[in-house]
């Protein structure tokens, strides 16, 4: 035609277009639905690495490497079918991608640089994943903070990659740049000096250097250091201590450095002399670690010397102590033991020792005679009670038993994260305030376990429970607590073995008190798994019956790794355990595994609507791959009305025995092959689709008694109207269904209201969601907020996730069984017809809780049903409205 | 010299060759647990070596590394007694290195990672072969 080449177009002919655009849609879709299968695998694989920490698998380091370059090759795809799918509107996801990736091969590589962190930070913004560069048993510290026990001390961390920076050790890069360089450290250190002189009455600083080598199994102690003023604090004395573990804060061989000191004389200003000071402080740090250096030098040490320091107050304590998670006590059990020291009293140590396991009883103590006056744990003074002829009061502790059995658990918490038996020192402030100042590696001298001794115990134990699903091993033995739902984790006994009906994660604070977790249900691949692998506590879910055979109150000892639990305490398997099979932190590889997971797996992006859910924000693989799942969700749910040119692709009307047309789009095994040119009710196999159109044909959603329109309505609603009237007219009045055998996308206009039903019902039940958006309506805005509060209130009492935003609903459920998914989809269909025109009648908030209440009694009763556990095994024969009879049951397919 | 276990027989004695360390510290004790003498080697000359010297009922080798590969110390193990049962382990499973070692007699082929129990399963099944045709 002479127009179209007048135009410059060619002609084209209507079913062209349709092909087209289909092939598009399709191609849209395929990415979507590879987003879907890749997070499903990539969420198997991070399974399967957290299995293999948990002690599951036997693995090397070509698994770690494959299964890091799997996953990120993964991640990859899904970023790239993101932006794939919404017109590459997030190209800075790929930034995120790769700099995840550079630290994770970094890490495989054993180049710590890619954990790039300030060089000095405090003590509580340390994770397992600095390890490397502080140190384990200063993470370990720092993790105490995540425990109901007794804390770490507040102070702050040059770490070794700032060590080495102050020495002149770090080399420049490639691009001949230092990435940290000494002034750097020294402008941290006096930050954080200044920070922590603050809050530091004595004014007087303990500090630690410990050696960092990941080559070797735990870090070693290379100087203890006390920095203490004068009295008019214009020198400061450096004091360095024995290296004794068994010896909290004893002065052994002291040198005093005296740093220069130039400025700080009464002449001076006050801020100036305070500033002085302060550099005074900053100078003396900086002594201890050049004169560690030269001392590490001097000996001949590695040719990068590595060395992380812990710098904290150090208060006037009433006391102090030391606790040793092993010591042998007799040939058949070894004890913890626990010493303490008064403040005042140097010579004057109670010792005692407790059993390992919960209750943590006491099993001998040698309590020191102390001077007159003491005033006990009990509140006794010492010559009130049997008063001998020396003056020396006896009979009473300095720890009450509280103290001890918190000190115990704290330890025994410690023994767990580290793999290993430990020694660590306390202190105890005049507000009886009982703080973990360090933590040491316990180098035993082993008593080796013959296997005939192993074997003759294990013959004679008898086994009480065994199998389900290991999460982490580990052997520990206690007292059996069943642990309720509602049950308050203040309550639960520090050190039982806690036994529950399902594995859900509000058990968390249990498991940082409990010595073991065994459940009835629930998956190795769940929250509460991965807690009880980063706590390292034996657990064991899916362990048939539990419950009925751990009654409360059993002794028992769990085997996790071999998902057993015996009768009884079993002390040579309890010696066995942690000295045998079980993959320990001091191996390198758990190590490196840990590292690796610490930027897989954690999911830190939780809340879409929040400011940082963003590509800026993510900080793991798991992140990334949420945040596009969430995006092309988000992307779906929109899609119709950000492409409106859908409206010309060839669909399907359906013939539906309700007011309202839907068109249908197949994009695969949405409807039966041999589906009608208008297909009815019974030819649709998407089962999301499917259970929404059985809610949405209840006789009762669409009752009809409406009440008639104002003028007042009318006039409001107006506007409205004129703006859909100025829509495209391919897409006005189009309910358009996308749907394949497990997802939908129905966008509906319904009188003057719009909504959007997007759902994804396969067979992972992690990827499964329901996302609802209901907006419009004829009737003035309060009417029609209210319409709002009462659909925000179905979905509430359905457990969606909302957010209202005048007449605009959006609501989102996701991570639930797939029988609540289906009960939430059946009971939409029902709300979508039932809401209709609503708003009219919403006069006052009591027509809005009447109405409430009305869907309620019709249909929220669905809501705890099963509405299909499987729609495609039953075929429909007729659709619900057809059969009046079944109007108030769920839609089952006969 | 074959040593007893408790109930007076003779242990079965497994060889355990991988040059990843952290494979012999976790399977050495968990046979050890059930009563098997084991002896762990991370370099394949040191365990030919001890091949030679001695009997193994059961090698449970790595398939690749440095020197002599997984294949070498079944056909060597195999040479020594022919009564030893080799099982392999890798990391590099395909169907080609499966069909070699079956080829040249392995009792298993198993590829990492894989679960305890999967092999003390394996070690347990050679166990109760032998027992039935003693």
């Amino acid at each position: 035609m002479w127009w179209h080449r007048l135009l410059g177009r060619a002609p084209t002919r209507h079913s062209d277009i349709a092909e087209i655009n289909i092939w598009r849609l399709q191609s849209l879709f395929n990415n979507f639905r590879r987003i879907l299968s890749l997070n499903n695998a990539i969420l198997a694989n991070m399974a399967r690495m957290e299995q293999a920490l948990g002690g599951e698998y036997i693995y090397d380091k070509a698994f770690l490497e494959n299964t890091v370059r799997t996953i990120a090759s993964h991640v990859h795809h899904v970023t790239y079918n993101l932006n794939a799918l919404t017109g590459n509107a997030y190209i800075p996801l790929y930034d995120r991608y790769q700099e995840i990736r550079t630290i994770l091969d970094d890490i495989i590589s054993g180049n710590t640089r890619a954990l790039a962190c300030p060089p000095v930070l405090p003590l509580s913004d340390i994770g397992w994943e600095l390890e490397p560069l502080v140190g384990i048993d200063l993470v370990c510290l720092a993790e105490l903070r995540h425990h109901p026990g007794i804390h770490g001390p507040d102070g702050f961390v040059i770490t070794s990659e700032g060590t080495r920076a102050l020495t002149g050790q770090l080399a420049a890069d490639a691009s001949g740049t230092v990435h940290i360089s000494a002034s750097m450290v020294r402008v941290g250190l006096t930050d954080h000096l200044d920070i922590l002189l603050q809050e530091c009455a004595t004014r007087r600083l303990a500090i630690v250097v410990t050696q960092v080598d990941d080559d070797e199994e735990l870090a070693r102690e290379l100087g203890r250091f006390t920095v203490m003023p004068t009295a008019d604090r214009s020198v400061l004395t450096i004091i360095e201590e024995t290296l004794n573990p068994a010896e909290p804060a004893s002065a052994g061989e002291t040198r005093a450095l005296r740093p220069e000191n130039d400025k700080a004389n009464s002449a001076t200003p006050r801020h100036e002399r305070e500033d002085s000071v302060l550099q005074l402080y900053v100078r003396s740090v900086e002594r201890i670690v050049q004169t560690i250096f030269t001392r590490l030098k001097a000996t001949g040490g590695p040719a990068i010397i590595q060395y992380a320091v812990f710098v904290r107050c150090c208060p006037d304590a009433a006391g102090r102590g030391t606790v040793q998670s092993r010591t042998a006590f007799a040939d058949s059990f070894d004890v913890l033991s626990i010493t303490a020291t008064p403040a005042d009293e140097e010579n004057n140590t109670d010792t005692y020792l407790l059993h390992r396991t919960y209750p943590f009883e006491l099993v001998q103590s040698v309590i020191a005679p102390h001077p007159a006056k003491r005033r006990f744990a009990d509140g006794r003074l010492a010559t009130s009670n049997a008063v001998i002829d020396s003056g020396f009061g006896r009979g009473s502790a300095l720890l009450a038993n509280k103290d001890l059995k918190a000190l115990a658990e704290t330890a025994m918490a410690l023994e767990r994260m580290l793999g290993i038996p430990i020694a660590l020192h306390w202190e105890c402030l005049a507000t009886e305030t009982y703080r973990i100042t360090r933590l040491f590696p316990l180098q035993l001298i082993r008593k080796e376990i013959s296997d005939d001794e192993l074997a003759r115990e294990q013959e004679g134990a008898q086994i009480i429970c065994e199998g389900g699903q290991l999460v982490q091993a580990g052997v520990a033995a206690g007292s059996i607590v069943h642990v309720p739902e509602d049950m308050d984790p203040a309550d639960f006994p520090a050190g039982a073995v806690a036994v529950a009906r399902v594995a859900s994660p509000q058990l968390t604070p249990i498991l940082q008190r409990a010595a073991a977790i065994l459940t009835e249900y629930g998956s190795a691949a769940g929250h509460l798994a991965t807690v009880a692998r980063e706590l390292r506590l034996p657990a064991v879910f899916a362990v048939p019956n539990v419950l009925r055979l751990l009654p409360p109150g059993t002794e028992v000892t769990v085997d996790a790794g071999e998902t057993t639990v015996y009768q009884g305490i079993l002390h040579t398997l309890l010696l066995h355990g942690s000295a045998g099979m079980e993959l320990s932190p001091t191996d390198p590889e758990y190590r490196v595994l840990r590292r690796l997971l610490r930027f897989i797996m954690p999911l830190h992006l939780v809340d879409p609507d929040a400011a940082d859910f963003s590509p800026g924000g993510c900080r793991s693989f798991h992140d990334i791959i949420h945040f596009c799942h969430e995006r092309a969700v988000d992307e779906l749910a929109h899609f119709q009305e950000r492409r409106p040119g859908l409206g010309a692709i060839r669909t399907r009307r359906m013939h539906l025995d309700v007011p309202m047309d839907i068109r249908v789009l197949d994009t695969g095994g949405g409807m039966i092959k041999d589906a009608a040119n208008q297909p009815v009710y019974s030819d649709i196999c998407s089962e999301p689709f499917g259970i929404f159109l059985g809610g949405l044909l209840q006789p009762q959603a669409w009752t009809t008694n409406l009440p008639s329109l104002g003028f007042r309505d009318i006039i409001s609603g107006m506007p409205r109207t004129m703006n859909m009237l100025a829509a495209p007219a391919d897409t006005l009045g189009e309910n358009l269904a996308i749907i394949s055998s497990d997802y939908m996308n129905l966008s509906l206009r319904l009188g003057y209201h719009f909504s959007v039903i997007d759902a994804n019902l396969g067979s992972d039940e992690q990827r499964n969601y329901v996302y609802f958006r209901f907006a419009g309506g004829l009737a003035d805005p309060e009417r029609r907020a209210r319409r709002a509060t009462f659909i925000k209130d179905v979905l509430e009492a359905m457990d969606f996730k909302v957010t209202v935003n005048g007449d605009l609903v959006i609501g989102r459920l996701k991570l639930v069984e797939a029988g609540l998914l289906r009960s939430a989809l059946f009971i939409l269909g029902a709300l979508t017809a039932f809401s209709k025109q609503r708003d009219t009648s919403l006069a006052t908030d009591a027509d809005t809780r009447a109405l409430f209440n009305a869907f309620a009694t019709s249909f929220l009763g669905h809501f705890d049903r099963d509405i299909s556990s499987s729609f495609t095994q039953r075929a429909p024969k007729t659709a619900p409205h057809e059969n009046t009879d079944e109007a108030d049951s769920v839609p089952v397919r006969k | 010299m074959k040593s007893e276990n408790n109930q007076g027989e003779p242990r079965l004695r497994i060889l355990i060759l991988d040059d990843e360390p952290i494979v012999c510290r976790r399977l050495k004790p968990a046979f050890e647990k059930r009563g098997y003498e084991v002896e762990t080697f991370n370099d394949s000359a040191s365990a030919l070596a001890r091949l030679r010297e001695a009997a193994f009922d059961i090698v449970i080798t790595d398939l690749k590394m440095e020197g002599a590969d997984g294949i070498e110390i079944l056909t060597q193990a195999k040479k020594a007694s022919a009564d030893t049962r080799v099982i392999i382990i890798t990391g590099f499973a395909t169907l080609e290195t499966a069909r070699e070692s079956y080829s040249k007699g392995a009792f298993d082929f198993v590829a990492k990672p894989f679960k305890l129990r999967d092999i003390l399963e394996c070690v347990k099944k050679i166990e109760d072969q032998r027992q039935a045709t003693q």
